[in-house]
């Protein structure tokens, strides 16, 4: 008899869903099995991964077959990588510092560039278009909405940032207090850091609820097949 | 071996930054990309070595609960070894994917209906001061406003409420955050850079 990989895929998800949703009765030991079960998949698969897209074609690849320019410039990785490996073993854990030094390096200047690029200035361009009235005008948006909408997204942007604001200088009596005009944008800041992070729970809430019955409308035509 | 960490870290990330900034930099700063690519990989291997040692140190041990460390190491070499005969992207392994990764994955997401509904009413018993009201309040606004009903959107809460509060209230609040953490971020990364903080060991 053939049994085919959908139904195996069927069988394997249908198993998977009732463990892991046997949650709802409290911790048990089903709910273990399946969480430990993901945890090594999860962890074989990117191990396989990691070896197959990152370390065979950028690595071994070029070594092996490539130029002798390509196998020179990749003896750096692999010394790299050997220094990391090292980190298996507690004596020789502290030649992996050089490897790690270069990755946070490398990891710090692209999280500038990221920081700087992708966050920072589209988003302050973002708050100062949001007065843009020609843009408004040609979306047919009314003037005096884009001018009362603006001010309050430019009014969020600052307050949220002077809640961010923790200079404060210490008081005869030892306590610590921020000015008082900075304490009153900070407490505004407070609320619409509350409003941002309800529409975060909000979106977080929807996609899990759309993940809940995604997964019980599954379980329902599982059982359906074979009815 | 300090100063030699903290040079090749500070060397690595002006090479990478000159590459936006300077044209000439631009293959210097793909090459040494790459490299970190590399060992990234390289990285990821150690910890998944590093999780297996401890699982494993655990049976040997005979701790509680080695039984689930056992299920663990055969499911990862398991897979490891299916994985690297097959390679990741065979239909086979697709069983792996499609019939345990992603539907744990949507369950346990699926489980957070019920853990974010308890931790809310919870945040309201232990702090109910104004942030907490606000936060519930919005959340249960755009909840409610999101709901689908026969013949439409909700009227006034899913049609103007609703989107005001996303589209600018909590867009400016959002944009305060974000610009808060890109320059925490970007503090972090020169402090990196200037060699005043080495999180790769060194002081």
């Amino acid at each position: 008899m053939v049994v085919s990989l959908d139904l195996i895929t069927g069988i394997l998800s249908f198993l998977f869903t009732l463990l892991v949703f046997s949650y709802l009765i409290g911790d048990n030991p089903l709910f273990r099995i399946a969480v430990y079960i993901f945890v090594g998949v999860s962890s074989g698969y990117i191990a396989a991964v990691a070896w197959w897209q990152v370390i065979w074609p950028r690595l071994v690849y070029p070594l092996v077959f490539g130029s002798m320019l390509e196998k020179g410039l990749m003896l750096v990785p692999l010394l790299g990588a050997v220094l990391i490996f090292m980190k298996i073993s507690p004596r020789l854990a502290g030649m992996s510092r050089i490897a790690m030094a270069f990755m946070v390096g490398v990891g710090a200047a692209v999280t500038i560039a990221g920081a700087v690029a992708g966050t920072l200035i589209p988003q302050v361009m973002g708050t100062i278009n949001a007065f843009d009235l020609t843009l408004a005008s040609s979306r047919n948006v009314n003037l005096i909405e884009t001018l009362f909408n603006g001010a309050f997204v430019l009014a969020g942007t600052i307050f949220t940032l002077t809640y961010f604001h923790f200079g404060a200088r210490p008081k005869a009596d030892g306590s610590m207090h921020r000015m008082g005009l900075i304490e009153l944008s900070a407490w505004v800041g407070r609320i619409f850091i509350g409003i941002t992070l309800g529409a975060v729970f909000a979106g977080v809430y929807a996609a899990a609820l759309t993940a809940f019955i995604e997964r019980i409308v599954s379980l329902i035509n599982f059982i359906g097949n074979f009815l | 071996m300090r100063i030699f960490t903290a040079v090749v870290a500070i060397a690595a990330g002006i090479l990478i930054l000159g590459g936006y900034f300077f044209p000439a930099f631009e293959g210097m700063q793909a090459l040494l990309l790459n490299w970190a690519v590399i060992l990234a990989g390289a990285a990821a291997l150690v910890g998944i070595f590093n999780l297996v040692s401890v699982h494993t140190d655990k049976i040997r041990r005979q701790e509680k609960g080695s039984v689930y460390s056992a299920l663990l190491l055969i499911s990862l070499v398991a897979t490891f070894l299916f994985a690297m005969i097959l390679r990741p992207n065979h239909a086979t392994m697709k069983i792996v994917l499609s019939g345990i990764i992603i539907p744990v994955e949507a369950s346990l997401m699926g489980l957070l209906t019920i853990s974010l509904l308890y931790a809310a009413v919870r945040l309201l018993r232990r702090r109910a001061d104004l942030t907490s009201i606000i936060f519930l309040v919005t959340a249960a606004l755009l909840i409610l406003g999101s709901a689908t009903l026969p013949f439409g959107n909700m009227p006034v809460l899913g049609t103007f409420v609703g989107p005001w509060i996303t589209q600018v209230l909590a867009l400016g609040g959002a944009r305060g955050i974000l610009i808060g953490v890109a320059l925490g971020t970007l503090t972090t990364g020169l402090r990196v850079l200037f060699g005043a903080d080495r999180p790769y060991g060194g002081n």
